[in-house]
C-alpha cells in the first residue's frame, strides 16, 4: 500500500471522488451494455455539461470566500439573450456579439461586487436581487420569445476541432495532438517537480514512483484521446470541452499559484486574520464576484451555441447545479476549503449520473431524486470525516500501515 | 489487514483493466458518411413525396425514442402512456422520456436516445427553437426526427411535424366564444379580455392569430369591447403556460378595469388558464364569463358539463399518437415520410406538416365527442 501511496502522491482523500467517478462510469457502462464509454456519448457528455462546469469554476471561488451567487443562471441567460438580439437586430458580427455578452457579464459582476465589497451587503442578498433583475431583464428584452443565434456560435457550443494530416492515425489528429500535448506536459511537470524535490530530503519521491505515475497518466490520457478521437469522421474532442479544459487549467493556476488565489483562500478561511495580515478583503470580494459573472456569460454563450437560439427561460436553476458540483467536490459550506480540480470531478459525477440514468431510460423525476441523495451523501460523508478526524475510507485503507510503522 | 490490502489492490487492478478494455469503439469512417448521405437523399425524396421505391426501412422491433417536454399536464401524461403502450403493441421498443420542462435535459435525452440506437425520435419540444444542434446530430446519425404537437424551428434536423392545425384551433376557440356570448350574455356589446399561451411554444402565437382573425372584425364593429385595450400577443401572453401567472393577470385586470363593469367573455388558450380565469372571476365576485379552452382536460370537461366553463377544444391525444405511429410504420416499411400538402417554414427549411382537425366541445355536444373515450365519458354525469 505504501507504494501505491507513493505513486499517487500523499493526499489520498482527494482521490475518493475520482474513484467514485471511475466506478460510476464503469457501472453505467456495464448496465447500459457499453453505451456509456463510446466516443459520441463522451462528446455529448462534455458538450452538454460544459456550461455547468464553467459556472462551477467561478462558483468554487465564490464559495471559498464564504459567499454564494444565486444570479449566475439569470446572468448567463441575459448575456446570451443580448448576444442573440444584437446579432439579429443590429447586424453586429458574431464575434462582436460575443464580446458584448462577455462585457455584460463583467458589468453584472462588478454590480454584484460593488454591493458586496463596498456596502457590505451579503452576497446571498445581492445576488438574489441580481437573479430577479436579470431574469426579468431576459424576459423583458426578449418579449418571452426565443431568438435564433448566429450560425457561427454553434462552433462554441457544439463544434469539433478540424480534421487534418495523415489518415493512418485512425483518429482525429487535432484530438491526437491535444492528447500528446497533455501527456508531455504532465511528464515534464512531474520530472521538474522530481528534480526540485531531489534536493529536499524530507519528502523525496522515489524516481520509480514518478515513472509509474507518468505511465498511468499516459494510459489514462491516451485512452481518452482514443475515445474522443476515434468517433465518427468530423468529430473530435468537442470545442466546449476544450474551452472548459483551458479555463480549468487557468483557474487551477490562479487559485493555486497566484497571490490573488492565496488571498481568496485566506479571506475565506478567516476574514479578520486575512485583513490583519494585509490582504485587501474588499478587492478580493469584488474580483471574485466579477469573475463569477464573467464565467456566467461564458456559460451562456456556450449554451446558446449548442441550442442555436437564446430562450427566455435559459439559465433557470443553473446556479443550483453549479453549487451542487462545488459541494460534491468537497468544498466547505463555511468557506476557505475546496479546489478547482475537485469541483470539476464533482461536476462530472453529477453529469455522469445524469447521463447514465438517461441511457438507462430513467425519467427526469427519478433522476432528480437520485441526484438529491447523492449530493446529500457526498457532503454528509465529508462532514462526518472531518468531525471524526478520520480521512475517507480509502485514505484510511492506505494510511494505516504507514502509521503503524512510524509509531 | 493484509487481506484487505490485497482485496483493494485487486479492485484497483480490475478497474484499470476494465477501463482500458471497456470500449471497442473504432473509427466508423466511410460507412457512416454513406448512411448520412443516404438519409439525406431519403429525406429529400420524402420531401418531394414521390419516389417510394428506393427507400430502405429498418428492422421490426427497432428502438423508437419519444422525448416529451414534461408530464405536468394531462395531455402529455396521456401521450406518454399511449406511446409506451401503442409502440409496444406495434412491435417496437419504446423509449419514452420527459424533460421536466428543461431545454438542457431534453437535449441530453435526445442524445442518449441516439446513443441507444433509436431509428426514429419523436420530439415534443420544450422550446421548439432550442434543439437545433442536437437534432442535426440525430440526422447525421441517420435517425428520423418527427416533431410532435409543436413545430421544430431553426434546424434542418426535422423530417415532419404532426400537430393539430394551430391557427384553426384558434379560430375554433374564438367562434365558440362568440357563440357562447350570444347564447348566455344577451345583447351586444360584450366586454371581453384576451389571453395567449406561452410565447416559447410556437403554437401559442398561431392560436392567438387564428382567434384574432375571427375576433378582430367584431372588435372593429363594436360588438366586442376589450376593456383593458390589451390586444397585442405579447401583452396577453402567459409565460410558460403558467396558470398562476394567468390568474394574477386576470386578478389585476378585474381590479383595474372591471370595478364598475361586468366581464362577459374571456378568450383563453387552454383549459388550465381557463380555470384560472374562472377562479379569479369567482373570487372577485364577478358572474362567470364565457371562457374558451383547449385540451379537454378532465377537470375542464367536468366544468363544461356543469356549465362553469363554456367550451373547450379537444385535440384528442390518441389521434395525434395514432398519426405519429402511422408515420413510424411507413418509415419502418421503407416507404419514407407519407405525402402531405401542408408545409411550414421553420426559419431554415420548409417542414412537412401533418395536420389533424381539432374538435370544439360544449355542453351540448360533449356526449357525442367523447363517445369513444370511456374515461372522459365517465365525467359527464
Amino acid at each position: 500500500m505504501k507504494y501505491i501511496k507513493q505513486v499517487l502522491g500523499g493526499d489520498l482523500r482527494q482521490y475518493t471522488m475520482v474513484l467514485a467517478l471511475g466506478l460510476l462510469i464503469l457501472i453505467f457502462n456495464v448496465i447500459s451494455e457499453g453505451r456509456m464509454l463510446t466516443s459520441s456519448n463522451f462528446q455529448n457528455l462534455l458538450s452538454g455539461n460544459a456550461y455547468v462546469l464553467v459556472l462551477a469554476l467561478g462558483m468554487l471561488m465564490v464559495i471559498v470566500i464564504g459567499q454564494i451567487d444565486l444570479s449566475v443562471g439569470s446572468v448567463a441567460g441575459f448575456a446570451g439573450m443580448v448576444m442573440a438580439l444584437v446579432a439579429k437586430n443590429y447586424n453586429v458580427p458574431w464575434w462582436g456579439a460575443v464580446l458584448i455578452a462577455l462585457a455584460i457579464g463583467i458589468a453584472a459582476g462588478a454590480w454584484h461586487g460593488f454591493f458586496l465589497s463596498q456596502l457590505g451587503i451579503p452576497g446571498f442578498i445581492t445576488t438574489l436581487g441580481g437573479m430577479m433583475i436579470f431574469r426579468g431583464g431576459v424576459i423583458w428584452i426578449s418579449r418571452s420569445i426565443s431568438v435564433p443565434a448566429p450560425e457561427e456560435l454553434k462552433w462554441f457550443g457544439a463544434g469539433y476541432l478540424p480534421e487534418w494530416g495523415p489518415a493512418f492515425t485512425g483518429m482525429n489528429n487535432s484530438t491526437l495532438l491535444l492528447g500528446i500535448i497533455g501527456i508531455v506536459a504532465f511528464a515534464v511537470a512531474q520530472l521538474r517537480k522530481y528534480n526540485r524535490s531531489k534536493n529536499n530530503a524530507v519528502d523525496a519521491t522515489p524516481f520509480w514512483a514518478v515513472v509509474v505515475r507518468i505511465g498511468l497518466m499516459t494510459l489514462l490520457i491516451g485512452y481518452f484521446t482514443y475515445l474522443f478521437g476515434s468517433g465518427r469522421v468530423g468529430t473530435s474532442f468537442p470545442v466546449p470541452g476544450l474551452i472548459l479544459l483551458l479555463l480549468t487549467i487557468v483557474y487551477h493556476i490562479i487559485t493555486q499559484r497566484t497571490k490573488f488565489g492565496r488571498h481568496v483562500y485566506a479571506v475565506g478561511g478567516n476574514k479578520a486574520a486575512a485583513a490583519l495580515s494585509g490582504v485587501n478583503v474588499k478587492k478580493t470580494y469584488f474580483l471574485t464576484m466579477m469573475n463569477m459573472s464573467f464565467l456566467s456569460a461564458v456559460a451562456g454563450i456556450l449554451f446558446v451555441g449548442r441550442s442555436t437560439a437564446a430562450g427566455p427561460a435559459d439559465g433557470t436553476s443553473w446556479e443550483m447545479d453549479a453549487i451542487a458540483s462545488v459541494f460534491i467536490g468537497g468544498a466547505a459550506v463555511s468557506g476557505g476549503v475546496g479546489t478547482i480540480l475537485a469541483t470539476i470531478v464533482g461536476g462530472m459525477v453529477m453529469a455522469v449520473l445524469n447521463n447514465g440514468l438517461m441511457l438507462m431510460g430513467v425519467g427526469a423525476d427519478k433522476t432528480q431524486v437520485i441526484k438529491g441523495f447523492v449530493l446529500l451523501a457526498a457532503v454528509a460523508f465529508d462532514v462526518y470525516n472531518k468531525k471524526s478526524g478520520k480521512s475517507s475510507i480509502i485514505g484510511k485503507l492506505f494510511s494505516s500501515k504507514e502509521e503503524k510503522k512510524t509509531a | 489487514m493484509r487481506k484487505r490490502t490485497l482485496l483493494s489492490m485487486a479492485m484497483v487492478a480490475t478497474m484499470a483493466l476494465a477501463t482500458f478494455t471497456g470500449c471497442g469503439g473504432s473509427r466508423e469512417g466511410a460507412s457512416t458518411t454513406d448512411t448520412a448521405a443516404d438519409t439525406a437523399t431519403q429525406t429529400e425524396e420524402a420531401a418531394s413525396s414521390e419516389s417510394t421505391s428506393s427507400l430502405t426501412g429498418f428492422e421490426e422491433g427497432a428502438t423508437i425514442g419519444v422525448s416529451l417536454p414534461w408530464l405536468g399536464t394531462q395531455n402529455w401524461k396521456e401521450a406518454e402512456e399511449m406511446f409506451t403502450a401503442q409502440l409496444e403493441e406495434a412491435g417496437y421498443k419504446p423509449l419514452v422520456q420527459a424533460a421536466d420542462n428543461k431545454v438542457t435535459q431534453q437535449q441530453q435525452q435526445i442524445e442518449s436516445m441516439i446513443e441507444n440506437g433509436a431509428k426514429v425520435i419523436v420530439v415534443g419540444p420544450v422550446d421548439g427553437s432550442q434543439l437545433g444542434s442536437v437534432l442535426e446530430q440525430a440526422k447525421e446519425a441517420g435517425v428520423y426526427v418527427i416533431g410532435y404537437d409543436r413545430l421544430l424551428e431553426n434546424t434542418t434536423g426535422v423530417d415532419g411535424v404532426v400537430q393539430f392545425g394551430s391557427v384553426k384551433t384558434g379560430e375554433l376557440q374564438a367562434e365558440a366564444l362568440l357563440q357562447g356570448l350570444e347564447e348566455k350574455k344577451g345583447e351586444a356589446p360584450y366586454n371581453i379580455e384576451l389571453f395567449g399561451g406561452g410565447p416559447a411554444d410556437p403554437n401559442a402565437p398561431n392560436f392567438f392569430k387564428g382567434a384574432m382573425s375571427v375576433l378582430q372584425p367584431k372588435i372593429d364593429d363594436g360588438t366586442l369591447v376589450v376593456v383593458s385595450g390589451q390586444t397585442d400577443f405579447t401583452q396577453c401572453a402567459t409565460v410558460d403556460w403558467d396558470n398562476a401567472k394567468a390568474q394574477s393577470r386576470m386578478d389585476s385586470l378585474i381590479s383595474g378595469f372591471y370595478s364598475d363593469k361586468e366581464i362577459d367573455g374571456v378568450l383563453s388558450p387552454n383549459d388550465g388558464i381557463a380555470r384560472a380565469i374562472i377562479t379569479s372571476c369567482e373570487n372577485a365576485g364577478q358572474e362567470i364569463p364565457v371562457v374558451s379552452g383547449l385540451d379537454a382536460e378532465n377537470e375542464s370537461v367536468e366544468w363544461v358539463w356543469s356549465g362553469r366553463q363554456y367550451s373547450t377544444v379537444a385535440k384528442p391525444t390518441q389521434d395525434l399518437v395514432a398519426k405519429t405511429i402511422e408515420i413510424i410504420d411507413s418509415l419502418q416499411a421503407g416507404n419514407g415520410m407519407p405525402a402531405t400538402d401542408v408545409t411550414a417554414n421553420n426559419g431554415v427549411i420548409d417542414v412537412n406538416i401533418y395536420e389533424l382537425p381539432p374538435v370544439v366541445v360544449t355542453k351540448d355536444n360533449a356526449k357525442s365527442v367523447f363517445a369513444g373515450d370511456p374515461s372522459r365519458l365517465e365525467l359527464l354525469k
